[in-house]
């Protein structure tokens, strides 16, 4: 159940490789504020990949999350700029961040919880469900503004919060927080993907669903619950992204469903599902992030850019095709 | 399937599978019959939302995606005229997709719309569409973007990105005080618009040598590419004065990235005079923008329509450039949504 060794190994060897090519182009790809820039920028595209194992894993797939991303930032900017409605109960300036960040990591989740019982209680092929979802979530994010940005997230002076940018700028033993939150995410998926009884059972439903079903597994149950955690895991990146920008604009994270899947994919975890890993995923995220940045700062053209992060991904896989495999 | 497994997969509930297998059954005659009921359904909404035969004349206008300010902007505006002149409106959008403009052009020509107020998907894709309008009698107002022909629309009136870009490089230089290595985030690339801005800033700043181009990304006009990409590349460049971008959204990406690395004192300009970056602007934020008159330019697309509709002709040449106007701290106050208040 657990990835074995030598497929994470391979695509470490990748992270090295694409690395060392850049490092050899840019004398400033290794520097350790470049580093951290690029983890940063990988943790955006890491959360949406967790959510994304535990969905492809059960032998899912979700489309929704970039939308999720759009709507939770909305919901975010949206409260944070009627913050009146709290004023009035009295709450003081922190709760009212945290009510924020709840309310928008709630929504987040019941968009996952809608998709997981469309999937799970009315048998609607995932790829279908997660796209309905994906163009309400997106709609609602543009109705929620009539399409405008929510500029200014920093709170109110007369609140004297610091509010929400502090999810993206903020620093903990000078590192950046979205890079914690991307750490503290990865370990509790990875111990609950590997060492849970949860764990073991979305295996078991993404390997066998029917096995899985005769062995007791409560198979709808965890359907539902797999893209919940990809809703929560969304909703946070929209979190982070708003918190980053300073603003909430509702078409952020389109296309950002096909990036996680890549990542997923590129990090060994099969799209039939029963097969993969959390810390895969992670080293999936990581190449892609490096092309991202590494041909930034190299100063090639977007449209290369475009041609080569195709080729890696198209290559990666291929080249994890032809590897041996033990079963 | 499901339905058919239900009993057997929850054992707990099989004391009630005989009333199960009947409401299952029940369930699957309506599944049957869903297809004909949904029709039935949609039908009668439809009947009762269609309006009566139109006693006034409609402009359809046809936009971009309003999850850009721009466009809503202009939308709203052409609307809102349009209104005034008596006239009922049709607004969509084609989201840049050709395809679906061309459906959206076909909708209009099957209402027998009196005109099309279009900002296009695309110069040559656009083409064939209007010579349909055309043919069906349906006069066509092109606004903000123009296409790659003429004699097919009536009107094509586009702000003078060129003009504008300009006006924005010079104000950088003057900021920059004609030395220093600056970055340029660029627009989508394959977007014209995009290539005629950085033309225009660079035909203006390529002429003071002390001013250096670091390094030249696309952001796609996005925000959040726009904060990414400038955090990577003050990774590669340090000591860089300014920031010029193609649009507002960039910039203000770009100027979130600079702040969170303490890099507060650098140049950011930008472009469009969306309201966001009008406020950056008068906050101090922004160094300065340049708006494109949007809305001033809807209202007088729809204006022509009147004209054209009561006269026979709009009394002006086909293509039309209005200017752009430079917006810095000094007169942000002066300006609202996509033109002056």
């Amino acid at each position: 159940m657990r990835a074995h060794f030598g497929e994470l190994s391979r695509a470490l060897l990748a992270v090295v490789l694409v690395g060392g090519i850049f490092a050899w182009i840019s004398p400033a790809f290794l520097t350790s504020a470049n580093l951290t820039i690029l983890v940063k920028h990988v943790a955006i595209n890491a959360i949406l990949g967790i959510g994304m194992t535990f969905v492809i894993l059960s032998g899912g797939i979700d489309l929704s999350v970039g939308a999720i991303v759009g709507l939770a930032g909305m919901v975010a900017g949206g409260l944070i700029h009627h913050g009146l409605v709290f004023r009035g109960w009295g709450v003081v300036v922190y709760q009212h961040t945290w009510l924020v960040v709840a309310a928008a990591l709630a929504t987040g989740l019941a968009v996952g919880l809608v998709n997981g019982l469309l999937v799970s209680r009315l048998s609607v092929a995932p790829f279908i469900a997660t796209l309905g979802t994906l163009y309400m979530a997106r709609g609602a994010a543009l109705l929620s503004s009539g399409g405008a940005t929510f500029p200014d997230l920093g709170g109110r002076p007369e609140l004297g919060n610091t509010g929400l940018p502090v999810l993206g700028a903020g620093t903990f033993a000078s590192i950046p927080l979205p890079i914690w939150i991307m750490l503290g995410f990865a370990l509790v998926a990875a111990v609950v993907a590997a060492r849970t009884p949860f764990g073991r059972r979305v295996y078991a439903v993404g390997g066998n669903e029917r096995a899985a079903e005769l062995s007791g597994v409560r198979v709808r149950g965890i359907k539902t619950a797999v893209y919940a955690i990809s809703g929560f895991c969304a909703a946070a990146v929209g979190l982070i992204i708003a918190a980053e920008l300073g603003a909430a604009h509702p078409a952020t994270g389109e296309t950002f469903e096909l990036n996680a899947i890549a990542a997923v994919v590129l990090g060994g975890t099969s799209l039939s599902g029963g097969r993969g890993s959390i810390g895969g995923t992670i080293v999936g995220a990581l190449v892609i992030g490096e092309l991202a940045d590494g041909l930034v700062l190299a100063g090639v053209s977007e449209f290369w850019q475009f041609v080569i992060r195709g080729l890696v991904i198209v290559l990666a896989v291929v080249v994890d095709q032809l590897q041996p495999r033990r079963s | 399937m499901y339905a058919q497994f239900g009993y057997q997969r929850s054992p707990w509930r099989t004391h009630s599978c005989v009333p199960r297998r009947v409401s299952t059954r029940r369930l699957c005659a309506l599944r049957r019959r869903a297809p004909l009921l949904l029709v039935l359904a949609l039908a009668s909404l439809f009947a009762a939302c269609s309006p009566a035969p139109p006693a006034r004349k409609t402009i359809a206008i046809i936009t971009p995606s309003h999850d850009n300010p721009f466009f809503k902007a202009e939308a709203d505006a052409a609307a809102a005229r349009a209104g005034e002149l008596g006239y009922l409106t049709t607004v969509n959008s084609h989201d840049d997709d050709a395809h679906r403009q061309d459906e959206l052009i076909d909708v209009a020509v099957a209402n027998r719309a009196s005109a099309i107020v279009l900002d296009n998907a695309g110069a040559d894709a656009t083409v064939a569409a209007l010579r349909k309008a055309k043919a069906a009698g349906i006069p066509c107002f092109l606004i903000d973007r123009e296409i790659n022909a003429t004699g097919v629309a009536v009107a094509q009136i586009v702000s003078n990105n060129y003009q504008g870009a300009q006006l924005g490089g010079q104000e950088f230089v003057r900021l920059m005080g004609e030395k220093g290595s600056y970055l340029e985030l660029l627009g989508r690339e394959s977007d014209n618009n995009a290539q005629i801005r950085t033309r225009g800033f660079h035909d203006v700043i390529d002429r003071y040598p002390g001013l250096i181009l670091a390094g030249q990304q696309s952001a796609n006009w996005s925000q959040t590419e726009g904060f990414q990409k400038m955090e990577t590349m003050i990774q590669a460049h340090h000591g860089v004065k300014g920031v010029i971008a193609g649009n507002d959204t960039m910039a203000l990406g770009a100027r979130a990235a600079l702040e969170a690395a303490g890099l507060d004192k650098v140049i950011v300009v930008g472009f469009d005079g969306s309201p966001d970056a009008i406020a950056a602007v008068g906050r101090g934020a922004l160094e300065a923008t340049v708006l494109q008159p949007a809305s001033v330019i809807a209202r007088l697309a729809v204006e022509e329509v009147h004209k054209f509709l009561t006269t026979g002709a709009t009394g002006a040449p086909e293509k039309q450039s209005i200017d752009c106007e430079l917006v810095t701290p000094a007169n942000a106050a002066e300006f609202g949504l996509f033109g002056r208040k």
